[in-house]
C-alpha cells in the first residue's frame, strides 16, 4: 500500500513540478492554464464516475457554480480573490448538497437530470431578475482583479489536490467502498458499506474540485458571460477527456486529458478543416476499441496504473 | 586612474547599446502581421465567418497594391494574416489570442466577432499591451478609462443601438409597446435602453419580457403579447430568435401596426431564406450597409466600389463582411497615421483621426475609453416590392430618410 501510495505521489510531483517549469519554456500562458484546468476537471469527474458509476453529463453546472460563487465574493466581499476560489468550491458543494437527491437516480435517467439541473442553474445565474447578484445576462468582469500569473499558481494548486484526492481514494478503504458502490450498490449495503453516505461524499469532493476550477478559470478570463462557464462543452470535453484516458485510476484522466487537449489544439491551431473527422474518428476508435480507456492497456499487461 | 578607466568602459557600452537599441527599433519589419480568430462552428460561425471573410478581402486588396502604407517607415509593407479558429468556444478563444500575442507576436490584433468571443481578448490585450481592434464586441464593459488597449471599430455600444427608435417611436406618439428581448448582454443593454427612454417619455412599455436566449418558439409568448393589445412589438434577439420570432408570427396569423426586430437590417439574406419576404413585409428594423448606404465616404472605398470588388470572391456582401473589411480600413488609416511603431502610438493615433475619417460604414468616432460613438442605427422599414420582392425605406432620423413609414401595417 505504501508502495502505491509512494508511486501516486510522484505522479503528482512530477505533474506539480511540470507545470510549474512550463511558462519558463512554453509562453501560451492561457494553454497551459486550459490543460491543467481540464486536467483538474477530468480528476473531479473521475472521483465520481471513475469510482461511484455516477456519469454527471451536467458537471458544469459546478463549474459555472464555482466560477459565479468565486466573482460573487470577489465584487462584494472585496477579499482576496485565492479566498474567493475556495469560496467557489463551497459554492459549488452547496448546490452539490441541493442536488443530492438525484443520485437515488442512475444510468440513463441521472444523466439527463443531472444535464437539466445543470441548465437550470444556468438560466437561474442569467436571469435578468438576478442582476443585482449575478450581473444576470451582462456577465461578470473581474479585471479590476486580473492576475494572471496568480490565477495560473491558483488552478496548480486545485490540480494538485484534485490529484491527492483521486490518490487518497484510488488506495483507501472509501475508495474500496465507493467501487463497491459502482459494482452493485445493493450488495455494498449489505456488506456494511453505508451506501448514501459514502457516494454523497465522492459527490460533494466531486463537486468541490469543479467549483475551485470554476473559481480559477473566472480568476484568469476575467471577463465571462453565463454562457461561458455553463457551456455543455465544458462537460462533454471532461468526460470524453477522462474516459480516453480511462477512470478509477490517478494516471489515466491525467494521460487522456493531457494527449486529447494537446492534440485538440494542435490540430486546431496546424489543420483546424479536419479537426472534428480527426476527433470524431479518435472517439469512434476509443469506444470500439479501448472502452476502458489508454490505461487498460497497461492494466492488461498486468502493470499497475496508480 | 582605474575608476576613469571603468566610467570609459561604462560608456562605451551604454552608446554601443543605445545604437543597437535605436538601429533595431528603426528596422521595418518585412510583414505587418494581424492577428485574427473565426469560428467555423457552433452558434457564431455564420457571422464569424463573414467578419473574417471582409477582414481578409481587406489584406488581399492592400496587398495587390504592394502592401499598406507605414508612416514610421515612410513605406509600404505587406499585411500577412494570421488567423486561427476558435470553433466559437471563448475557452478556446483565450488560449489562441495568447497564441497571437506570446508566440506569433503579431503587430495588430482583431477580435473574433462579437462580445462573447472577445471577452477573452480585452483583458489580455490589456496585460500584454496590445491594441485589440474590436470589430463587432459591443458591450459596454470592455470600455473603460483605464483600459487603452481596446477600440471599437464599427458599431456603437449596444446600449446605444435603440437610440433612434426610442425617438421614433416617442415622436410617433405610439402609446402601447410590447418589447421582449433575449436575456444576454447584448439585448438586454438594448432592452434597458429603450424601456427607459420610453418610461422618461411618459410611455410605459405594456409587455416588458425578457426570454431565454436559447429561445426557439415564440407562439405562446406572441399570444401573451397580443394579450396587452399593444400597438408596437419590439423583439430584440440574436439572428436565431428573430427568425423563430418571425416564423411565430407568420404561424400564428397574428398581426400588430408594427414589428421591429434587429437582424434582418444586418444578414438580409439569411433571414429571408429562413422566413421568406413575406414574413418580413412592413417590419422595421435597423439598416446597415449594405442596406444603408453612406455617400460622404472620405477613407477607402464607397459602398457601390466595394460591392463590385468584393464580387470577384463569388460570395455576397452583408454588414458583417463590411464590418471585417471596416477593421482592415481602420488598421490602414492607424499605421498611415502613427509616428511610430508602438501600441500607444497607434491608440494615440486612432485618438487623432477619430471624428475624421468617414469609411463605407459610416463616421469612425471613439470616446476616450475607445467605444464607438459615431456610428449610429437609424430606423428603416421592409415594404413589398411586386409580387415576391423586398424593398427597404429609411424612416427615422429625418437627414436619412428614404421613404415614409407605413403605420399601421396593413
Amino acid at each position: 500500500m505504501r508502495r502505491r501510495y509512494l508511486q501516486a505521489l510522484s505522479v503528482i510531483i512530477l505533474v506539480a513540478v511540470v507545470f510549474l517549469l512550463l511558462p519558463r519554456f512554453y509562453s501560451n500562458q492561457s494553454f497551459l492554464f486550459n490543460l491543467m484546468l481540464y486536467l483538474g476537471l477530468a480528476e473531479g469527474v473521475n472521483i465520481i464516475y471513475g469510482f461511484t458509476g455516477y456519469l454527471p453529463f451536467g458537471y458544469v453546472g459546478f463549474f459555472g457554480a464555482g466560477a459565479y460563487g468565486s466573482a460573487i465574493a470577489i465584487t462584494f466581499w472585496h477579499i482576496s480573490p485565492f479566498v474567493c476560489v475556495i469560496l467557489g468550491g463551497m459554492a459549488a458543494v452547496a448546490t452539490g448538497i441541493v442536488l443530492i437527491p438525484l443520485l437515488r437516480l442512475s444510468g440513463a435517467y441521472f444523466a439527463i437530470a443531472n444535464l437539466a439541473a445543470s441548465q437550470a442553474l444556468y438560466l437561474i445565474v442569467a436571469n435578468p431578475t438576478m442582476e443585482k447578484i449575478t450581473q444576470g445576462p451582462y456577465g461578470i468582469d473581474l479585471s479590476s482583479v486580473y492576475n494572471a500569473d496568480a490565477g495560473y499558481y491558483t488552478m496548480l494548486a486545485v490540480l494538485v489536490f484534485a490529484m491527492v484526492v483521486v490518490a487518497y481514494i484510488r488506495n483507501s478503504d472509501f475508495g474500496l467502498s465507493l467501487l463497491a458502490i459502482k459494482e452493485d450498490r445493493v450488495t455494498a449495503s449489505l456488506a456494511g458499506v453505508n451506501v448514501v453516505r459514502a457516494r454523497s461524499i465522492a459527490w460533494m469532493l466531486s463537486a468541490f474540485v469543479a467549483g475551485l476550477c470554476g473559481g480559477a478559470f473566472g480568476w484568469f478570463t476575467a471577463v465571462f458571460y453565463p454562457s461561458t462557464v455553463f457551456s455543455l462543452d465544458v462537460s462533454v470535453f471532461t468526460i470524453v477527456f477522462a474516459l480516453f484516458g480511462g477512470v478509477g485510476t490517478l494516471a489515466g484522466p491525467l494521460l487522456g486529458a493531457l494527449l486529447l487537449y494537446s492534440m485538440y489544439n494542435f490540430i486546431g491551431i496546424s489543420t483546424p478543416q479536419y479537426f472534428q473527422l480527426f476527433y470524431g474518428f479518435l472517439i469512434i476508435g476509443l469506444v470500439l476499441f479501448l472502452p476502458d480507456g489508454v490505461a487498460s492497456i497497461l492494466q492488461k499487461g498486468k502493470v499497475y496504473v496508480p | 586612474m582605474f575608476r576613469l578607466k571603468s566610467k570609459f568602459i561604462f560608456l562605451s557600452i551604454a552608446v554601443l547599446v543605445f545604437t543597437a537599441v535605436t538601429s533595431f527599433a528603426a528596422k521595418p519589419p518585412k510583414v505587418i502581421t494581424i492577428g485574427t480568430l473565426y469560428a467555423s462552428s457552433g452558434s457564431f460561425a455564420t457571422s464569424s465567418t463573414s467578419q473574417y471573410r471582409g477582414l481578409k478581402f481587406w489584406v488581399s486588396q492592400v496587398n495587390k497594391e504592394g502592401g499598406v502604407f507605414v508612416k514610421a517607415f515612410n513605406k509600404k509593407i505587406p499585411v500577412k494574416l494570421v488567423a486561427y479558429d476558435d470553433q466559437g468556444q471563448t475557452g478556446t478563444a483565450g488560449m489562441l489570442y495568447n497564441q497571437l500575442i506570446t508566440r506569433d507576436r503579431v503587430n495588430m490584433l482583431v477580435a473574433d466577432f462579437g462580445s462573447v468571443l472577445t471577452s477573452v481578448a480585452v483583458p489580455l490585450a490589456k496585460v500584454h499591451k496590445v491594441l485589440l481592434f474590436d470589430p463587432t464586441g459591443t458591450a459596454a464593459k470592455f470600455f473603460t478609462p483605464d483600459n487603452q488597449f481596446v477600440v471599437l471599430c464599427s458599431l456603437p455600444t449596444s446600449g446605444q443601438w435603440p437610440y433612434a427608435l426610442a425617438d421614433f417611436l416617442i415622436q410617433k406618439k405610439i402609446p402601447r409597446i410590447a418589447i421582449i428581448y433575449s436575456s444576454n448582454d447584448f439585448n438586454q443593454s438594448q432592452a434597458v435602453t429603450l424601456h427607459d427612454r420610453l418610461v422618461k417619455a411618459g410611455i410605459n412599455p405594456v409587455y416588458y419580457q425578457a426570454v431565454p436566449t436559447s429561445t426557439s418558439n415564440y407562439s405562446v409568448l406572441l399570444h401573451g403579447i397580443e394579450a396587452t393589445k399593444p400597438d408596437a412589438v419590439i423583439e430584440f434577439g440574436f439572428v436565431p430568435n428573430d427568425i423563430a420570432f418571425l416564423e411565430g408570427l407568420q404561424s400564428s396569423g397574428l398581426k400588430f401596426k408594427m414589428v421591429f426586430t434587429i437582424f434582418p437590417g444586418q444578414q438580409l439574406q439569411l433571414i429571408q431564406k429562413n422566413v421568406g419576404p413575406k414574413a418580413l413585409y412592413y417590419t422595421y428594423t435597423y439598416p446597415t450597409p449594405p442596406l444603408l448606404k453612406y455617400n460622404d465616404v472620405n477613407f477607402g472605398p464607397t459602398l457601390d466600389s466595394f460591392e463590385q470588388a468584393y464580387k470577384e470572391t463569388g460570395k455576397k456582401v452583408d454588414f458583417l463582411v463590411v464590418a471585417g473589411y471596416n477593421t482592415g480600413l481602420i488598421i490602414e488609416k492607424t499605421l498611415d497615421a502613427a509616428k511610430s511603431f508602438d501600441q500607444l502610438e497607434f491608440r494615440k493615433a486612432l485618438a487623432g483621426f477619430s471624428g475624421k475619417v468617414k469609411t463605407l460604414d459610416g463616421e469612425f468616432k471613439i470616446d476616450a475609453s475607445g467605444a464607438q460613438v459615431g456610428e449610429m442605427l437609424p430606423v428603416a422599414q421592409f415594404v413589398p416590392q411586386g409580387a415576391d420582392g423586398l424593398d427597404m425605406h429609411i424612416v427615422y432620423p429625418a437627414n436619412l430618410k428614404t421613404g415614409n413609414e407605413i403605420y399601421p401595417a396593413p
